[in-house]
């Protein structure tokens, strides 16, 4: 029983990586309607910007932010050169998939050529664990859950009560639409790989610091575990996306614990195929986009 | 430097087979596979458990299934079968539900479930230190190396030559109109009474049992297998090499494999290793990247386009380029269908 409570501790920091990273796909799924394989590399990318401006001699904090707006340019800059000539030719989604696989290449293989293929490590310490009732937490767990949360709440904050955030839930419902009521709908697609990109970098900085090691395939390999929470979710649906989150980063960590963490890669690419056949528009109720 | 040759013309030819396999799946039947590598893998391995025997040396310590010592032509046909009866049940189960993209998320998904299957657990294929001393085919025990890539190229060459009458005649049948059809719209293919599914589930099918081929031939060729030899990337590149050079042509396919997969991983070899050791190899997947975005962005339909193989029947439709639908309609519009203003570069 204690091991469980620990294992769902453990989910919970897991959780709030996943979370983010889910809600930032999820929002450029939900706006641009196709999926983007590059998504992992973008969490690598922000989190070794925030590692040259953290080893450049900037505090940890300012550097995460570094690392996010660098994401957020990233995003902004793909979507420039890559997807937006393409969303206007009309080309099929098959096509967008195949691009972001290139372009998941380029920025994976860019960060071997700047950084190297060898593991790094933030020169952060997350501190002694310690115990919570029956979980066990480092301060940094509870710093990372905490910065989760607060990220969250502020991009439910920012949809739900700016104009901007309406214009951007407008566009993901029908883009046409949204055009026609003179919403400036480029606009909101490229802020929306704005706002993605940040999300995911400091996704990234949160799973380089719990797995305590930085490598240029740490953000590919997390890809389908957030693509498990995404699915989970209902593919689209930015608050799914975190339900899913919660559920894939307990899950995984309680297989990790009971069966072997071998196999815990791989019950979450189950989890993904098996709820994509049996109910593609995701756990909750509604319409989803899978099918 | 006969060797070399010899050898970059080997590999080139089982690579030609993969991505013609590949390219009956994506450019044929608008299939996106990304774990074709997974089927190759499957054929190595059981081209290897089938002529392997029992291990040459009691403590070498390889656990595997199987322990044949069967003539390598059948096996050869084994990993085909093998590949296309796992490509079978793949398909089926995933084929009817899912919009394209999810299916190419699921297609990788299982190609992970695999590669960890294989990877963890020993007693299949022996885990993650894979399968070595696989025996040479032919004379290739007695033979020099030379000769003997040579001999492996022989056959290589037969069983592309085989593969690519396969989907030339499939091309031009009726069923390879209906393959193309679906690609294009499957809902517009159903409503004229074609079965979507089956027509689908075949073409993938056929697909991975050229991948099967291919990996038997690889690893007779390179006697050793193991998990690194089937990462992820690997199906990834051999899909951008196809849609470098053109998807729906098998000509273009095989073009585009030759160059990005194997002559820049020849010049990869052959580079000093500079930089941070990896520079290298990073290098050369930021090139094949940036193509890949080039080609789709300013030529879509690749080097080798689709419409040239239907250059035969030209006369009655006034040039090459009879196949409406490989364009893709409404280029520079909005998205209204109207022309936007103001936009840079068109007044």
């Amino acid at each position: 029983m204690n091991q469980l409570a620990e294992a769902v501790g453990f989910g919970l920091v897991d959780a709030a990586v996943i979370a983010l990273a889910a809600v930032g796909l999820s929002l450029q799924v939900s706006v641009t309607n196709f999926i983007n394989f590059a998504y992992g590399d973008f969490m690598s990318f922000g989190a070794y910007v925030t590692y040259a401006a953290n080893s450049a001699g900037l505090n940890f904090f300012p550097s995460v932010a570094v690392g996010a707006a660098g994401t957020g340019l990233l995003g902004v800059a793909s979507n420039w050169v890559v997807f937006r000539p393409l969303m206007r030719r009309k080309s099929r989604t098959l096509i967008l998939l195949i691009c972001t696989v290139g372009l998941s290449f380029i920025v994976q293989n860019a960060i071997v050529m700047i950084w190297g293929p060898n593991a790094e490590h933030y020169s952060v310490t997350v501190g002694n664990a310690l115990h919570l009732g029956p979980f066990l937490f480092t301060p940094g767990d509870l710093i990372l859950i905490g910065v989760a949360f607060t990220l969250l709440l502020m991009l439910h904050i920012f949809m739900q009560n700016t104009k901007f955030g309406t214009a951007l839930r407008a566009t993901s419902n029908n883009d046409d639409l949204a055009q026609a009521c003179g919403i400036d709908t480029g606009r909101v697609v490229m802020w929306t790989w704005a706002i993605s990109g940040m999300l995911c970098a400091v996704a990234g900085v949160g799973l380089a610091l719990e797995t305590n090691s930085l490598r240029p395939t740490t953000g590919f390999n997390e890809l389908f575990v957030v693509f498990g929470a995404i699915i989970l979710g209902g593919i689209g649906r930015v608050y799914g996306a975190m339900i899913g989150a919660l559920v894939i980063g307990i899950l995984t960590e309680v297989t990790a614990m009971f069966i072997s963490p071998v196999y815990s890669g791989a019950l979450a690419f189950t989890v993904v195929i098996v709820v994509l056949l049996l109910r593609p528009q995701g756990l909750l109720p509604g319409r989803g986009r899978s099918a | 430097m006969i060797y070399f040759i010899a050898d970059l013309l080997a590999l080139g030819a089982i690579n030609a087979i993969m991505a013609v396999g590949l390219n009956l799946q994506y450019g044929q039947a608008g299939i996106l596979n990304f774990t074709y590598y997974t089927f190759v893998a499957i054929g190595a391995y059981v081209g290897a458990v089938t002529t392997m025997g029992h291990p040459p040396v009691p403590a070498s310590e390889e656990t595997f299934i199987l322990q044949w010592s069967l003539p390598w032509p059948v096996a050869l046909v084994l990993a085909g079968v093998v590949a296309g009866v796992l490509g079978l049940f793949m398909v089926l189960v995933v084929i009817r539900r899912l919009r394209s993209d999810y299916l190419a998320i699921v297609t990788v998904s299982l190609g992970f479930i695999v590669w960890d299957l294989i990877t963890n657990y020993v007693p299949l294929f022996n885990g993650a230190n894979g399968l070595f001393n696989i025996p040479y085919i032919l004379n290739g025990a007695t033979a020099s190396e030379t000769t003997y890539t040579m001999e492996v190229f022989g056959v290589a060459m037969v069983v592309l030559a085989a593969c690519i009458w396969v989907v030339r005649s499939i091309f031009r049948s009726p069923y390879g109109r209906v393959l193309r059809a679906i690609r294009e719209d499957e809902v517009v293919a159903a409503s004229f009474g074609k079965s979507t599914t089956s027509s689908r589930v075949w073409a993938f099918v056929l697909g991975c049992v050229m991948a099967g081929l291919a990996g038997a031939l690889l690893v007779f060729y390179v006697n050793a297998w193991n998990p690194q030899g089937f990462l992820a990337e690997e199906s990834f590149i051999l899909m951008a090499a196809i849609v470098i050079g053109g998807p729906g042509n098998y000509w273009g396919a095989v073009l585009g494999t030759f160059v990005f997969v194997e002559v820049l991983s020849e010049v990869e070899r052959y580079l000093p290793n500079f930089g941070n050791g990896a520079l290298v190899g990073a290098g050369r997947a930021v090139l094949i990247g940036i193509v890949l975005i080039a080609v789709v962005r300013f030529r879509p339909d690749g080097l080798i386009p689709e419409r040239w193989l239907h250059w035969y029947r030209s006369p009655l439709r006034g040039g090459p380029g009879g196949e409406a639908g490989s364009q893709p309609q409404g280029g520079r519009r909005g998205r209204l269908g109207m022309p936007r203003l103001g936009q840079r570069g068109e007044s």
